[in-house]
């Protein structure tokens, strides 16, 4: 530092050394730092001299500074470390670097950036301390700013990581939970992870599981011609395997069925293009759905045996009825067999819904007259219900490949139900036609007609009308099994209606199946 | 049609019903015999040489397809008119798979019964 280099220069100056010493105290007062010089050999260490930027950072002017000692900054804020070390480097006649709060005369708060040195004469005595200070008062305040910044982000980067952890133990608890065996692939089908009750189901070790291909996992119980070419669709396509069955002798487990289903993980990033295939052991559901359905058909062939016995013997005692009874035993006679033919319907539609639930319904194709198979339904309809005229239009000319019967039913199905709900009207109309590939076949009625709300839901399995489920009786089965038997046939059916107007139900099967 | 024959073998393993059955063959005008055990059927059919044989398809012991495949397997008795009768939801199938002539489903209408003892008996 020149000032405390050789301090006898200004004292001993001549004409040179006096050009120098205007021209360091112009420069000192340039400084936008603030400059004060302390006499140490007075008491005190008064200060003896402040340049301009001094002045203008402690808001004091000159005269209010020279001959104080410096601790009037600090007004009362006397316990901070930072004047511990300048009273260490005073004693010891050291140069520090402190930051330290000051005060401005009118009391606003300043940070001060204090670098302090000693000046020795000749003989190594300190005579003097000069100050240089900075207000970093906004540098603290930024720093400040950016501590608390960061201990607010810290907070919530710790808050988030907590919740994170959180989502993923609970994710993690759903996923071990879950009584289906799940399996993460990589895309080339390589295991990546795999949850609790694949271990378990399979008696297998993660060893034996993470990390090797899916077809080589147990003893090669995926590795099936068919389900590879399904996987490999998933990630280009994104078409999931949906309900694959697997019969399979299983290692550790023996005979199983397994329903498999796999879909493309919808993730960006890291997890993208990953696989999820979830595996489920059906071999019981199936084994106890076979022996409802098994337990259904004994049970309706054991209800119709003692039926056939009373539509029987009824239709022989009618007949059989002696001359000269009065006509209203005939009429008896016909209602106990309408409740005969009812309580069969009913019988028959049960077993069908049981095994449509579980996709035992066995569609027997084969050829037939569309045209004749309609017009002999409705003959027979006809013949049963005298109070109705079923008039039929148009031509399909098709000979259709399907099941005879369960068209039959369905058509029965339609044209029972055209007649059960227009009580009030005579007429219902039949056309059948033929469009593109399809037969398709309409039953028109102008009877009471259904809502648009009901419309949605008639073909949904023991769904009733609110409003006709005291006026007319049935379960609610009917259209049902109509719709599955016509979705089983790769058809549609579907209606027009309008309430007080009549109701038109079309239904649509390809002619060649 | 069997010239001069009007037998008919009724075999259900439900006694109701095979009086029902016997009841509406006699009355159609048939010679009837009605048996409840299947497994004295095709001794019956070989001594009564019968026009027309009625079988259940649901029978302890033999089952009517077993009977009718038996029946189709003898070439003295393969053209011998079979009418199968069933509650069965698959009797249909079952009854034309084994060569049936006639199918009626239970609860049947003893109109289409008459209808097939008069086809097939000499009446």
């Amino acid at each position: 530092m020149l000032l405390s280099s050789n301090p006898n220069i200004v004292s001993e100056g001549g004409h040179v050394q006096g050009l120098t010493f205007s021209l360091l105290f112009s420069a000192l007062n340039a400084s936008v730092s603030g400059i004060i010089i302390t006499d140490n050999q007075q008491p005190d260490n008064p200060i003896i001299y402040c340049n301009t930027a001094f002045e203008k950072i402690s808001g004091y002017s000159r005269s209010e500074i020279i001959g104080h000692n410096c601790r009037f900054l600090q007004g009362k804020d006397r316990s901070q470390k930072a004047r511990q070390q300048i009273a260490v480097a005073v004693e010891k006649a050291e140069s520090c670097k402190v930051e330290i709060r000051n005060y401005r005369k009118n009391g606003d708060l300043f940070w001060n950036e204090l670098f302090m040195a000693p000046v020795s004469d000749a003989s190594g005595k300190v005579t003097h301390f000069i100050g240089v200070q900075n207000d970093i008062t906004l540098r603290e305040k930024a720093e400040l700013e950016l501590l608390e910044q960061k201990a607010v982000m810290e907070e919530q980067v710790r808050e988030r990581t907590i919740k994170l952890k959180e989502n993923e133990a609970f994710l993690s608890s759903i996923i071990e939970t879950v009584r289906e065996s799940l399996l993460v692939l990589d895309p080339d089908f390589k295991v990546i992870s795999a949850n609790d009750h694949f271990f378990k189901t399979f008696k297998v070790s993660s060893q034996e599981t993470i990390g090797k291909l899916l077809y080589d996992l147990g003893n090669g119980q995926w590795n099936i011609e068919k389900l590879k070419e399904l996987l490999l669709k998933i990630l280009p396509t994104n078409n999931p395997v949906l309900d694959f069955e697997v019969e399979h002798e299983f290692p550790h487990i023996g005979k199983k069925l397994m329903l498999l289903n796999a879909y493309r993980i919808e993730l960006e990033g890291q997890y993208k293009d990953r696989i999820l295939i979830a595996i489920e052991d059906i071999t019981e559901r199936r084994e106890i759905e076979r022996r409802k359905d098994d337990f259904l058909s004994i049970a309706s062939h054991e209800l119709k045996t003692p039926l056939t016995s009373i539509k029987g013997f009824l239709q022989m005692l009618s007949r059989l009825q002696p001359a000269g009874m009065p006509d209203q035993y005939q009429v008896i006679f016909d209602k106990v067999n309408v409740s005969v033919d009812r309580l069969n319907m009913l019988i028959t539609d049960l077993l069908d819904v049981s095994r449509i639930q579980s996709g035992n319904m066995e569609i027997h194709k084969d050829n037939f007259d569309f045209d004749k198979v309609v017009a002999e339904t409705i003959e027979q309809m006809q013949s049963v219900s005298p109070d109705h005229t079923i008039i039929s239009t148009g031509s399909s000319r098709a000979l259709v490949k399907a099941d005879e019967q369960q068209i039959v039913q369905v058509i029965n199905n339609l044209l029972a139900n055209a007649i059960k709900y227009s009580p009030d009207s005579k007429e219902i109309y039949v056309h059948i036609s033929k469009v593109s590939d399809y037969v398709k076949l309409s039953v028109r009625d102008t009877g009471v007609g259904i809502n648009l709300e009901d419309q949605q839901r008639v073909f949904q399995r023991f769904f009733r009308g609110a409003e006709f489920q005291k006026k007319f009786a049935g379960m609610g089965i009917g259209l049902y099994v109509c719709e599955q038997i016509i979705k089983n046939h790769n058809g549609t059916i579907w209606l027009n209606s309008e309430k007080g107007q009549g109701t038109t139900f079309n239904f649509t099967i390809p002619i060649e199946a | 049609m069997n010239k001069g024959n009007s037998k008919v073998i009724i075999c259900d393993d439900d006694q109701s019903i095979l009086e029902l059955l016997g009841l509406v063959a006699e009355t159609a005008g048939c010679e009837v015999v009605t048996l409840s055990k299947s497994m004295e059927v095709m001794k019956a059919i070989r001594q009564e040489h019968p026009a027309l044989v009625v079988l259940d398809l649901w029978m302890p012991v033999m089952s009517g397809d077993m009977i009718l495949q038996t029946i189709r397997k003898d070439t003295a008795l393969k053209e011998l008119p079979v009418v199968i009768i069933s509650a069965s939801r698959d009797g249909r199938q079952i009854a034309e798979l084994n060569g049936a002539t006639e199918y009626l489903a239970k609860p049947f209408d003893i109109m289409d019964l008459t209808a097939i003892f008069q086809k097939y008996c000499y009446v």
